[in-house]
């Protein structure tokens, strides 16, 4: 784990609707260790899918650039070379629409590999099955099936296994798993946990689920009305939360033991609703719910200090890179 | 603790084309006065079904309750004529569903429909009719009670104009609005983003406390049972499978599915992720025979093949009941 | 073992054929539609062997038996140069199913490719052109240019068939431009996109497949129109000609011998609201079988 292998420069995507500019990403960096997993957190509205989306060549930046690799990719997808949709996949957030339920699955499976001439067409199938196998689903009971008639867990299992078809090295996941029960959520975890170290891929995992972030990334991202509040390894983030938001939303997720009712911190109650991007507060744009509100914190917008050893901030709190007293 | 709703032995069926789908297989729970009980289960195992039936909004066909009684202050609600269902759903028992939106009318500006709710329920008690300014002045203050920020302004919105976390708070004052003795959350919180789950959850906690209702909070998260409940039950695949204290059930769960659940969570301290639960729901058409949990069980033993396991005390407490073979004694 | 995954595959397509039959059949009204319109179908298809008097569908006469009632020589009765009428019927089936036919496979796939660019390339000059001509047709009453169009060329059937195809494609192009600009926003469509499919695979096998249960069941539904139509414009003397047996004609020239020799114009009706009847039956039995079911 060491060189960056996607790097996200003042990254901005606004949208201009009809009730006014929608700001959903606004000047985001952060970047992406080879063989990382890098968790984007936020709650809905807070940009992170629209990161994802710009990221694969859904949208095209409206300012600022994606590096992948050193290469410039901020361009949208019929712009970018082959080489570049094989490198970076995405797993969308719901199984049920991303499966045409019009085809099978082997079908489904067999897209990528043909637009990639992956491989010719005797060997198409035992790719298939292989790929199928990667993600333990039985070939011969399930490439023939519609996604119409199987579980929301296997869906996604096909989902991945699309993913996967062209060897991509980068793959991003939105919400993967918010859609699905725990019991099937911890079985595609593990599935894509096994599959990072089998077949050495990057991802960028995004979710609103912090508890499942402790568990399976190197480093968090948290984003807010389409900034970000806070990069920090995990478990420094875990442990020793900075932004007020942070821990609002520590303190917010229930919980199943004492022990973890105890790791939570205690002193932020949740209040207030995350404003409409197209109407963003002034200064900090979290000031109207933040519980340590200050004066300048309605005024000025903060910028990201780094308070510690990876430890990024956004917060007036933190404005002089020390920790307040 | 008198019970307030009893189900006792609840059998659910679906005729579809490939045959009958066997849902609930004998459903039993119990909802003391002013208790707080949480229901707990993964997709597709019959919760929605349950609640369904208690308020008698099963779509009949495909649906058919084929056996077993859902006693109402003693009185089985299957047995009752249209008339005394609807005011019990007038003025007892409410529900709040998962999505908001599909459960408030759009065309209607939200004091609209408070309007009518708090109208027709209150008349339903045999009470005086109350008056429009009344009837505004309960609607501004049942929102004012669910946290419900300049609730004067929200009754001219439509149910499109709110974000998802106050569409909630409005199904929740128009269940709570008739007073009711047993409110049935299913799922309240699902859609909702953690912080404004845990206003809504904290608000929802107090108002019942506050009216004195039961409730009957269903969710597949055991964290937010947890958190709201003093007793739970949890559900697979159409069975009760273990019912106890809050707190004894998560110190000391004893069900191979309860354990295996929980283990599926992902901790806050950070333990790893489990590797789930082998295998997937039964297939309803043919469940599995005895116990519908055994061919996922890692304590399979031959009489769960046979045998449909009855309720066992278990752990330390008499409360505390598992529909396993392992805790027979 | 490819043999076995073939097996497997043929099994379950004949599963789900079951399961649709089923779904079909469940309104009993559908599948009474159907069997009418499968033996309409046949005695179109067979006239010459069925029809009792198959001589009678051209410029026969034998004035000797003009004009007699429903017997069971002639069930239908005979017209005023003394044709069976029955056996008229059945042929002028052949010409409305033929016109159904023709019109619907030349409306139908120009309606849809045309559907899918337009709703494909939402906000693009493309999208413009194709859906303002389309508006522009569809503003027009169809039968008015029809008929304007018939008159303007010479009537007979093959001019009313163009006729009729030049008006009915908006409809389709119009469903499947509506169905499309829904269907780009899903999720499969754009992970197909970014995975660099080409754009006839996105139209053709990504989005078409998913159209196809609402054209079907509006082809149904269509066909049925489509006689109706072609009748209309028969009546008023602009599709079939004389001696040849349209529906229409057939009712046209009856009309006139209204209400004394009833049978003349009654039947050749009776036989078009059949025809029309069982399409539209058939069609609600396909909503109901494409029909996404709630358990």
């Amino acid at each position: 784990m060491s060189e960056e292998i996607l790097t996200v420069e003042n990254l901005k995507k606004y949208f201009v609707t009809k009730q006014g500019t929608v700001r959903a990403v606004d000047k985001v960096s952060f970047s992406v260790k080879q063989g990382e997993t890098c968790g984007l957190v936020g709650e809905s509205g807070s940009g992170k899918t629209t990161i994802a989306h710009t990221l694969v060549g859904i949208y095209e930046p409206t300012e600022g650039r994606a590096l992948f690799k050193g290469q410039n990719i901020s361009k949208v997808f019929n712009q970018r070379p082959k080489a570049l949709k094989k490198e970076i996949r995405i797993v969308f957030q719901d199984p049920g629409s991303s499966l045409n339920p019009r085809r099978s699955i082997k079908q489904i499976l067999e897209l990528p590999l043909k637009v990639h001439r992956i491989c010719n067409d005797s060997d198409r199938v035992e790719r298939v099955m292989e790929l199928l196998r990667m993600v333990e689903l039985p070939p011969e009971d399930y490439m023939y099936k519609s996604p119409q008639v199987i579980g929301g867990g296997e869906k996604q299992m096909v989902a991945i296994a699309r993913a996967l078809a062209p060897n991509p090295s980068f793959l991003v996941l939105d919400e993967p798993t918010s859609a699905l029960d725990v019991s099937v959520q911890a079985k595609i975890i593990n599935l894509l946990m096994q599959l990072q170290q089998n077949l050495n891929l990057t991802y960028l995992f995004i979710t609103h689920d912090l508890s499942l972030m402790r568990n399976i990334t190197n480093r968090v991202v948290i984003m807010y009305l389409g900034k970000i509040s806070e990069v920090a390894p995990t478990v420094e983030f875990f442990q020793n939360p900075f932004h007020p938001y942070t821990k609002m939303l520590l303190s917010s997720i229930p919980t199943v033991s004492d022990e973890e009712e105890n790791f939570k911190p205690k002193e932020v109650i949740s209040r207030g609703e995350i404003a409409s991007p197209v109407n963003v507060p002034s200064g900090c744009s979290f000031h109207l719910r933040c519980p340590q509100k200050m004066e300048i914190c309605s005024r000025a917008d903060p910028t990201v200090v780094e308070v510690e050893a990876d430890h990024l901030v956004r917060c007036h709190l933190f404005s002089d890179g020390r920790k307040p007293t | 603790m008198t019970p307030l709703l009893e189900i006792k032995n609840l059998q659910v069926r679906f005729k579809i084309y490939e045959g009958e789908l066997k849902v609930l297989n004998g459903v039993d729970m119990v909802i003391g006065e002013g208790e707080k009980v949480g229901l707990v289960g993964e997709t597709g195992c019959g919760k929605t079904t349950t609640v369904k039936s208690v308020l008698r909004v099963l779509p009949t066909p495909p649906a058919r309750i084929s056996g077993g009684e859902i006693l109402y202050r003693g009185k089985d609600i299957l047995k009752m004529k249209p008339a005394q269902i609807r005011s019990l759903r007038k003025g007892e028992m409410s529900a709040i569903f998962q999505d908001p939106l599909a459960a408030l009318n759009p065309v209607f500006t939200v004091g609209h429909q408070l309007y009518d709710v708090i109208k027709y329920s209150s008349a339903s008690r045999g009470r005086k009719r109350l008056s429009k300014k009344e009837i505004r002045a309960r609607s501004i203050a049942v929102l004012k009670e669910t946290g419900m920020p300049d609730s004067e302004r929200i009754l001219s919105n439509y149910p499109i104009q709110l974000s998802g976390g106050m569409r909630q708070r409005v199904c929740i004052s128009e269940a709570l609005s008739a007073s009711a003795r047993l409110l049935m959350a299913d799922e309240p919180t699902t859609n909702l983003d953690v912080t404004i789950q845990a206003q809504i959850l904290r608000q929802l906690s107090e108002l019942v406390a506050k009216k004195k209702s039961s409730i009957l909070l269903i969710s597949h998260s055991l964290g937010v049972v947890r958190n709201l409940t003093e007793r739970v039950y949890i559900m697979y695949a159409g069975n009760m499978v273990e019912v106890a204290r809050t707190k004894d059930l998560f110190a000391d769960p004893l069900h191979p599915y309860t354990k295996a659940l929980l283990k599926s969570v992902p901790k806050l301290t950070g333990e790893g992720i489990s590797r789930g639960i082998r295998g997937r729901i039964p297939n309803y058409l043919n469940p599995p025979a005895g116990c519908r949990f055994h061919p996922r069980c890692d304590h399979m033993m031959p009489i769960c093949e046979k045998e449909r396991p009855a309720f066992f005390t278990g752990g330390d407490s008499d409360n505390h009941k598992v529909a396993c073979f392992l805790c027979r004694r | 073992m490819k043999k076995e995954l073939l097996v497997a595959a043929l099994s379950r397509s004949r599963a789900s054929f079951s399961k649709g039959w089923y779904k079909f059949s469940r309104n009993p009204l559908s599948v009474l539609g159907l069997i009418i319109l499968f033996s309409v179908i046949l005695t179109a298809i067979f006239a010459p062997y069925i029809s009792p008097y198959p001589e009678h569908a051209g410029a026969f006469t034998n004035f000797r038996e003009s004009g007699l009632p429903p017997s069971l020589t002639h069930f239908f009765g005979t017209d005023s140069v003394g044709r069976d009428i029955f056996s008229r019927v059945i042929f002028g089936y052949r010409f409305s199913l033929v016109l159904a036919v023709v019109v619907l496979s030349l409306a139908m796939p120009s309606g849809i490719i045309l559907g899918l660019i337009a709703g494909y390339y939402r906000r693009r000059w493309i999208e413009i052109v194709i859906m303002r001509i389309t508006d522009i047709f569809l503003a027009v009453p169809p039968l008015v240019l029809a008929l304007a169009i018939t008159v303007m060329l010479s009537p007979n059937l093959f001019n009313q068939m163009m006729a009729i195809s030049l008006m009915w494609w908006p409809w389709y192009c119009r469903l499947v431009y509506s169905l499309t600009t829904s269907l780009r926003h899903e999720y499969f469509v754009r992970e197909a996109e970014l995975t660099g499919a080409s754009k006839a695979h996105i139209l053709l096998r990504e989005i078409l497949p998913n159209c196809v249960a609402p054209v079907l069941t509006k082809m149904t539904l269509d066909a049925g129109f489509v006689i109706t139509v072609g009748a209309s414009l028969s009546f008023i003397g602009l599709g079939v000609q004389p001696p040849r047996p349209g529906l229409g004609t057939m009712v046209a020239d009856g009309a006139k011998r209204l209400p004394a020799e009833w049978w003349m114009a009654v039947f050749p009706a009776l036989a078009i609201v059949i025809v029309i009847l069982s399409f539209n039956l058939v069609g609600d039995g396909l909503r109901d079988m494409f029909a996404v079911e709630e358990v």
